[in-house]
Order: structure tokens, then sequence, then C-alpha cells
């Protein structure tokens, strides 16, 4: 080992290019991220002080700040009161049943063989698709005229089913497309959870004789439960602030049957441009997700904590 | 489980069927749509039987649709390449500050670490037109209205967070001993992270920028309000699209097909990491 | 070559305080083994020396440097760790390579050094594998080669043998205490296993919680071991511990087992009348004649021979369970009834109440 050179323990060596100083490095590094979170903190306290103020740029000259008068606003506001419903009908009618779904396609798939997981793989595309353009292709399949669901519809009877145009069956077309969409979400997220379980209490329950449904209402549900407690609040936390599918489907309409929060605020902004107003109704919606992602981010550490085995 | 009757295999096996149909038949009928003219698209009953025509693609490529009224020009492949333009940039940005940063909080607890890692988090799940409201009109002030920069920072909303939260995991995963070793052996923190963390962490690295890449191009709100018609993704353009071309719906089906093809092609190059890119890095897949 | 000293050392993990007023001399060229149980500090004390971690109080000097503001990349020190902690993605060549190549050094000597580190270690034709296709004792010696390569004047080994088999462990414990002569560089090794400790030191440093519980030699630590805890984790098989009062006679000291006396150092005299928990090695006992002065009567119920020696359990009419190792191929009775007798200058003797050991007069001249 000849040729082999030690250097010396404590002799100062030549550094090539970065040194930042060992307290100072983790800061660096996060400087530019922490950049971005500031960049974006602002407009968020801008949208609070619109939300306090009379803003319209209709009216330019009365912009005055009139403390929580928007709020006080909302309590006589019947539209709102129709926002505030229509967005927790929506986000309840689709979570819920994309929850059962997503479930029952998880326990059907379990099992990992190349069918299933061929089968798992192609539940993926929807959820890769945009929404905005999976709206757009239900429209199409919609289409009074031409539309291949309009016609299975009147098949069975449904002669002139109006789907997203009528007011009736506008929220249940809309939610049938978040389903589509969104179902394979928590499919994937609970299918990942059972495949993680640990099967020594399955064949316990096995050997014991226990029947089938018993094992899983007391052995999978409650071990999968944080997984299920994660995937709900997640797709909650979207489902609640829904914007595309509503938007690029009916534009909040027919009248007002879709205004959710997004999209009302919108509507606010850019038609009825009475930005006080819009910026009061997003904070109302920005304090129920604020209130949903505490719950959802403590579930969500843990099972983080799971999975990177450092719990 | 070990015991299963031909009944229940062949309830398994209808159930499995309608799943396909229902979550495959939307993607496969629009498929469809963009190889038909007009005239067999609006045939009813609908049929499964047509000559295939490439004519809507052909319109969309060269930009000219030629119909009986006479000859308009469509800009859609203007708005393939802006989502392509939007969602790289977006893309790379994100990994130029959020690899650092990921790095920075997994190795590195410092004092605030956490909380920056969290209110980053937290943007993931706020809604996006209470930042994006206020952003309109500072983006006018500051000249960065329907500007691809502006757009590129607003995107960064929505990539950040992911790559932020899913590399860090990755790093995580990186037993510290190793970069110890690294550094024992006589190599600078910087050489440490080019030679030893990044490389082990690069599948990861190039997961998470794949799954950026397809909420940025997925994304429809950002540039619904901060572009007009020359800077808008497909997203948007596609809505606008309809209601220029009237009823040219094979041609509307031939743009969704051009611009959902490259998210599902990523989709699955990438659907091993997909489970934990999806959670944030919570579930491992 | 190159000397270690830690001073007043404090490391806290939030709200733990793993090492705690640490104070520690090596000398150059000394081989000092950190032995202790798992969590009493070892590996982070090793961290803190190598400078990946920080200590939160205290100084680290090397070769009388100190290291406060000296990166670990600039500290000049060699380390091998339990886990191997290869890099994954380079092969066996670039993994031992990586200290040569930090220094700059031409791409001859990096291929010399490393070629002539992987021939004393038996890894020269596994140099181009990855460390995936290495088998664990590959793995642990393209570890230890990476550590060597450099020459560096400090080693620092966690517990390299932990996670190879039991015959490369045996084998590597006689070849470690040649091969670390052989570079005269300062050592400082970590492990759990009394006899790696044993063969490998020229001091042992014990550690408990943080602290050191006791440092001396391998024979001072053996013999001499400061408190119950200590005496328990070095042998094999363990200690034989008895609860006992001893009694002042006329000549001195005894204590009864199995109502025959057994003498006991009359340096040890201020331990009369205490309880108090006599430390018999198993090699400490003899089996005598029945007419032996001393002999102690007891009933044979198992033996087992190891390699080089013969464990033998016995029961006192006492119940009490008694192990006595023998030479291998010395003659004992196999089974029935025996009887034994214990040198009372061999066995050591231990407060009950805070488990410390009783020094006799004779010690506390030693220890000054």
């Amino acid at each position: 080992m000849a040729g082999a050179t030690a250097a010396p323990s404590n002799a100062p060596r030549k550094k090539g290019g970065l040194h930042i100083s060992r307290s100072a490095l983790p800061y660096v590094l996060s400087l530019p991220a922490l950049l971005v979170c500031i960049g974006i903190l602002i407009p968020f306290v801008t949208a609070v002080w619109y939300s306090l103020q009379r803003y319209r740029l209709s009216q330019p000259w009365a912009q005055k700040f009139n403390w929580g008068q928007n709020y006080l606003d909302f309590l006589y506001d019947s539209s709102f009161w129709n926002t505030l419903q229509i967005s927790l009908t929506y986000a309840g009618l689709t979570v819920g049943i994309e929850l059962v779904f997503g479930l029952s396609i998880a326990l059907l798939l379990q099992k990992r063989s190349t069918l299933n997981n061929f089968v798992s793989i192609m539940l993926l595309m929807p959820l890769m698709t945009a929404p905005a353009l999976a709206a757009l292709m239900w429209k199409l399949m919609t289409n009074p005229g031409f539309g291949i669901l309009s016609y299975f519809a009147s098949l069975i009877g449904l002669e002139d089913f109006r789907w997203a145009s009528s007011p009736s069956t506008a929220l249940f077309t809309v939610v049938l497309v978040d389903i589509w969409v969104y179902t394979p979400f928590i499919m994937i997220l609970l299918l990942a959870g059972l495949r993680s379980l640990p099967t020594q209490p399955f064949e316990a329950a096995a050997l014991d004789g226990v029947p089938r449904l018993q094992q899983f209402f007391r052995i999978t549900l409650p071990m999968l439960l944080p997984y299920i407690l994660t995937a709900t609040l997640f797709r909650l936390l979207d489902s609640i602030q829904q914007f595309d599918i509503i938007y690029a489907m009916t534009q909040g309409g027919p009248g007002d049957r879709l205004t959710v929060f997004q999209v009302e605020a919108y509507l606010d902004f850019f038609q009825s441009t009475n930005i006080g107003r819009s910026a009061a109704l997003l904070m109302i919606l920005w304090a129920i997700t604020f209130f949903l992602s505490n719950i959802f981010i403590k579930n969500w550490l843990r099972l983080r904590e799971r999975a990177r085995g450092t719990a | 489980m070990e015991h299963t009757s031909t009944l229940e295999r062949v309830l398994r096996g209808i159930a499995l069927s309608l799943i396909v149909l229902f979550f495959m038949f939307p993607l496969f009928w629009i498929f469809l749509m963009s190889f038909q003219t007009n005239e067999t698209i609006l045939r009813i009953p609908p049929s499964l039987f047509f000559e295939p025509t490439l004519g809507n693609y052909k319109a969309l490529i060269t930009g000219k649709l030629d119909t009986a009224a006479g000859s308009l020009d469509i800009a859609f492949m203007k708005n393939l390449w802006n989502s392509v333009l939007l969602s790289t940039s977006a893309v790379v940005l994100s990994l130029i500050l959020g690899v650092p940063a990921a790095y920075a909080f997994a190795r590195h607890k410092f004092r605030g670490s956490e909380d920056i890692a969290f209110t980053l988090l937290s943007f993931r799940f706020a809604p996006p037109l209470l930042v994006l409201l206020p952003l309109t009109i500072y983006f006018q002030q500051l000249g960065l209205a329907d500007t691809y920069v502006g757009l590129i920072w607003v995107y960064q909303l929505i990539c950040l967070p992911l790559i932020l939260w899913i590399v860090r995991g990755y790093f995580e995963d990186i037993s510290a001993d190793v970069e110890y070793a690294y550094r024992i052996a006589g190599h600078g923190w910087f050489a440490t992270f080019r030679k030893i963390a990044l490389p082990l962490a690069g599948p990861g690295i190039a997961a998470a920028g794949l799954l950026a890449f397809i909420f940025a191009w997925n994304n429809f709100v950002f540039a619904l309000v901060l572009a007009s018609a020359d800077k808008q993704p497909v997203t948007v353009a596609a809505l606008a699209f309809v209601t220029a071309s009237g009823i040219q719906y094979g041609q509307i089906a031939a743009g969704i097909v051009l611009s959902i093809t490259p998210t599902l092609a990523i989709a699955l190059y990438a659907q091993r990491y997909l489970v934990e890119g999806l959670s944030l890095g919570a579930v491992k897949g | 070559m190159s000397t270690l000293e830690l001073d007043d050392v404090v490391k806290k993990f939030g709200p733990d305080t793993v090492i705690d007023h640490l104070s520690l001399k090596v000398a150059d060229g000394e081989k000092l083994v950190l032995f202790g149980p798992s969590g009493a500090g070892k590996s982070v004390l090793l961290r803190l020396v190598a400078g990946v971690i920080r200590p939160d109080g205290g100084t680290v000097r090397i070769g009388g440097a100190d290291m406060a503001e000296i990166e670990a990349e600039d500290r000049g020190v060699g380390m091998a760790f339990q886990n191997f902690a290869l890099f994954p993605h380079m092969d066996a060549f670039d993994n031992i390579a990586s200290p040569l190549v930090a220094h700059r050094t031409t791409r001859e000597k990096i291929r010399t050094g490393v070629e002539d580190v992987a021939r004393l270690l038996k890894i020269d034709h596994v140099l181009s594998h990855k460390p995936r296709a290495l088998s664990n004792g590959q793995k642990q010696r393209t570890a230890l080669a990476r550590a060597l390569v450099g020459q560096p004047p400090l080693l620092l080994l966690d517990d390299p043998l932990r996670n190879v088999d039991a015959k490369l462990r045996f084998e590597m414990r006689i070849e470690l205490p040649r091969l670390l002569a052989d570079r005269g560089a300062t050592v400082v090794y970590v492990t759990q296993d009394y006899k790696e400790a044993m063969a490998i030191g020229d001091r042992i440093a014990v550690m408990r919680d943080g602290r050191i519980a006791q440092l001396g030699t391998p024979e001072e630590i053996y013999g001499a071991p400061e408190t119950l805890a200590i005496a328990r984790l070095f042998g094999d098989p363990t200690i034989n511990l008895l609860d006992v009062v001893p009694e002042a006679d006329g000549e001195g000291l005894h204590v009864t087992i199995s109502d025959r006396p057994v003498r006991l150092p009359a340096a040890l005299r201020a331990a009369a009348g205490k309880p108090c928990v006599l430390g018999i090695r198993p090699e400490s006992f003899h089996f005598v004649e029945a007419s032996a002065p001393g002999a102690i009567p007891v009933e044979i119920e198992a033996e087992t021979p190891l390699n080089e020696k013969t464990v033998t359990l016995a029961v006192t009419r006492r119940d009490r369970e008694l192990l006595i190792s023998r030479p291998a191929g010395t003659p004992a009775p196999a089974s029935g009834s025996a009887h034994i007798a214990v040198d009372g200058a061999a066995t050591l003797l231990f407060d009950k109440g805070d488990g410390r050991r009783i020094r006799g007069a004779d010690d506390e001249r030693r220890a000054a």
C-alpha cells in the first residue's frame, strides 16, 4: 500500500467550490422552497384582506373596509346556503359512493394475480385523465343528439333523459363523472393497504373457522382503517373543492343548481366582479378544508411513518 | 380464500367485467369517435362498425378544419405545445427547488423545517382559487399576467408539495450510515449529495417528476384563470374548442385522445410508483 | 498515528441524553474497545468522533487538535459500520477506492492501493461486484478494506463482525488483531461480544447509559469488575451469583455455601454482616474428593461439552444452581453426587444494595 497517502488529520485542506457552514446548509438548501412558500402566502393574506372589504370591480369608488359584513351577509343570502348545501351534498355523495365502490373493487382484486394486477393498472387510466377532459368525454357521451349514454337511456325507456342539462339530473351526472375519475384513487390506496396487511391474523382466523364475513368486519376493516381514513379524508378535501368537473360540465348550471364553493367564487369574481364576496366564500371553504386537513395530516403522518418503518 | 366455489368464481368474473366495462368504456368510446366522421357519429342507433378515418387527426395537426361552410383555423397543436411547455418547465423548476429542500428536510432536521414542509403540504389542500384570484390582480401589476413564467410559477402550487414530500421519503429511505461513510471517506456534503443521495434516490425522483408532470398537465383551473387563448394548455383549450368548432364532434374526440395520451402513457410507465405518489409518500405500493 | 481525547462530551437526542459527560483518552497506537449492551451509546460515540454528528457539549480532540470546526471529511479517520454501509450503486473496487478518490491521488496509486488492501483481506477476486452480489463476509471485508485503504491514523470500527456468521466471526476474531497491530493505527472498536472485546482490546471501556462504567485492561475487567452488571457481561458461561452474608471470624471473613465455609480475603472484612452477592466464575470451581477441606456436596444435573471446555450444571443441597467449567478432557464425575471446592481468593464480592464490588485493602493499593 505504498501508493496510498493519508491526509493529515488536522491539516486544512483545499476545497472545491461549495463551502457552506454546517448550520447554514439546511437553510440554504430549503431557501428556494421557502421563497415559494412566501410567494404563495402573500396572495393568501391578500384574499383575507379582500374578504373584509366591500370590493366590486364595477364600483371601484366604493371600495372600503367593512369588517365582517361580507360574512354577515351570508346569513341572509339564500344563494350562499345553496352553495354550502350543494358543496356538502356533492362531497358526501361522491366520497361515500367512491369509498364503498373502491373498497369493494380493492377486495375483489386483493389476491396478487396477473389478471388482478392488469385490471388494477387499467383502472388507473380514468384517474390519470384530466378531470376537465373527463367531463368533456362524458359530455360527448350524454349529448342528447348522438350520445351513446342518451341512446342507452332511451333503450330502457328513459326517452329524453337530459343528464347534466336538467336541474333534476345534473347533480347525478357530475357525481357519476367524479365517481368515474376518482374511485380508482380510493381503490388503489386501499388495495396497497390490503396487500400490506400481515397474513397471520387471517391464517389464525381461517384455522379457527371464523366465517369470512366476520373476518372482514373483525380483522380486515379494523386493520385497514388508517388507510380508509387517509383515502377518505384525502378525497373529501379534494371533493369539497371540486371545480374542474362541474365547471367543464355545466359551469355551475343549470341555473344555480351546481354552484359549489369554488364555482360560485369564480363566477362572483369574474361575472359579478364582486371580489369581496368571492374572497369571503373562499375563506369559508378554506376554514372547512383547514379543519379537515388537520385531521388528514395526522392520519397521513401515521401511515407515512409506518411505510417508512420509522414509527 | 383457499376454497372458492364455482358460483363464487362466476360472480367474481361478472363483477370484474362490469367494473372494467364501466371504467374503460368512456375511453374506448371516445377513442372510436375520434376515427369517425360526423355522419357516422350522428347515426342512430350508434354502431361499432364504421369506416375509420384519420381526417379528425389530420385537421387537428394541420390546424385547418375544412367544413361545408368554409375553412376554420384551429390552434389545437399550439395548445398541446403549451401543455408540454408549461408542464415540463413547471416540473423542472419544481425539481430544482424541491429536491435540495427535500434533502434538507430528510437529513438535517433544523428549526422550522417541519413548519415549512407542512405549510407546503397544506397548499396542496387549500382552495386554489383562494390564491389564484388575488394573484390575477398582482400578476397584472407585475406584468406576469398571461405569461408562461407566471403560469409556471403558479404551477409550483401543485408540483412542489408533491416533489418535496415524495422525494423526502426516498431520501429518508437511504441509510444515513451510507452517507456518513462517504463523508468520512473524505468527501464534502455536496459530493455526498451528488454521488450518493441523488443516484440512490434517482428512480424515486424521476417517478415524482413524472407524477408532478401528470398533475401539471391535468390542471385546469390555473390556466383558466390566468391564461388567454394562446397560452392555454389543452385542458382549458379543449373546452373552448367545443364552442368554437360547433358540431365537429370527431375533432373534439380526437383532441381529447391527443390530450390524454401523454398522461396515460406516463402513468402506465411509472405505475409502480403511482400509489406512493398519489398518497404523497404515505403508502408504498 | 494519532491520539484521541474526549473531554466531557455530551450528546442529546431530544429529551434523551445519549452521551452523558463522557471523558476518555486513547493513546497513540492503542486499541480501545467500547463494550456494552445496545443503547449504551457506543455507536453514537463513534459517530461523534468521526464528525458525522456533533456533540452538544464537550471537546473531541484528534492528534491533539480540537475537532469542533472540522468536518467529517477533513478528520482523516477511517470507519467501518456494523451494517457495512457500502455504496450500493458502486462496485467493490469503487467502494474501497472512495477514500483515495477524495484525496485526488493518481489513478495508478488508487489502483495499487485498492488492490493491495483487497489482497490482504482476500477479496481481490470480487472487486468488480456490486455490493448486492457479495456474500455477507465479502461485504464485511469490503467495508473493512474501505476503512483501511487510506491508512488513516485513527480507525473507528463499529461492531464490524456483528452481521457476519459465527464461523467468519471466529476467524476474524483471530485475524483482526494481527491486521490492526500491523497497521499501528489507533483503533476504537465497538462490540457487544465480550470475547471479541477481550481478543482485540488493549483496554476495554465498558459503557452503560452513555457513561463509561469501567475502563481497564481485559484482565482487569474480567478479574476485577467494578459492578455486578459488568461481571455479568463478561464470561461464558456467565458468572455464578449467590446471595450471601459474610461473617467475621477469628481469621478474617467467610461465607457459607451449603453449610460449608468458604474463606474470603481478610481485606474484605468491612463487608461482614452486610447482604452481599458472591460472584464465582465457573472456572473457579474444582471437583474434589469428599474428604477435601471445604468440599461442597452437589448433585450433577447436566453436562455440556463445548469446544475447549466442558460445562457442568450442578445443584447444591440448598437448591442453588451452579455452573462449573473445566478444560475439556479433564476427568470429572458426569452424574450423581460429587464434591466441589472454590478458592475464596478468586471470588468477587458485591454489595447487594448498589451492585458495586467491595474492594479489599490490596485493591485500594493497586488502584493507587
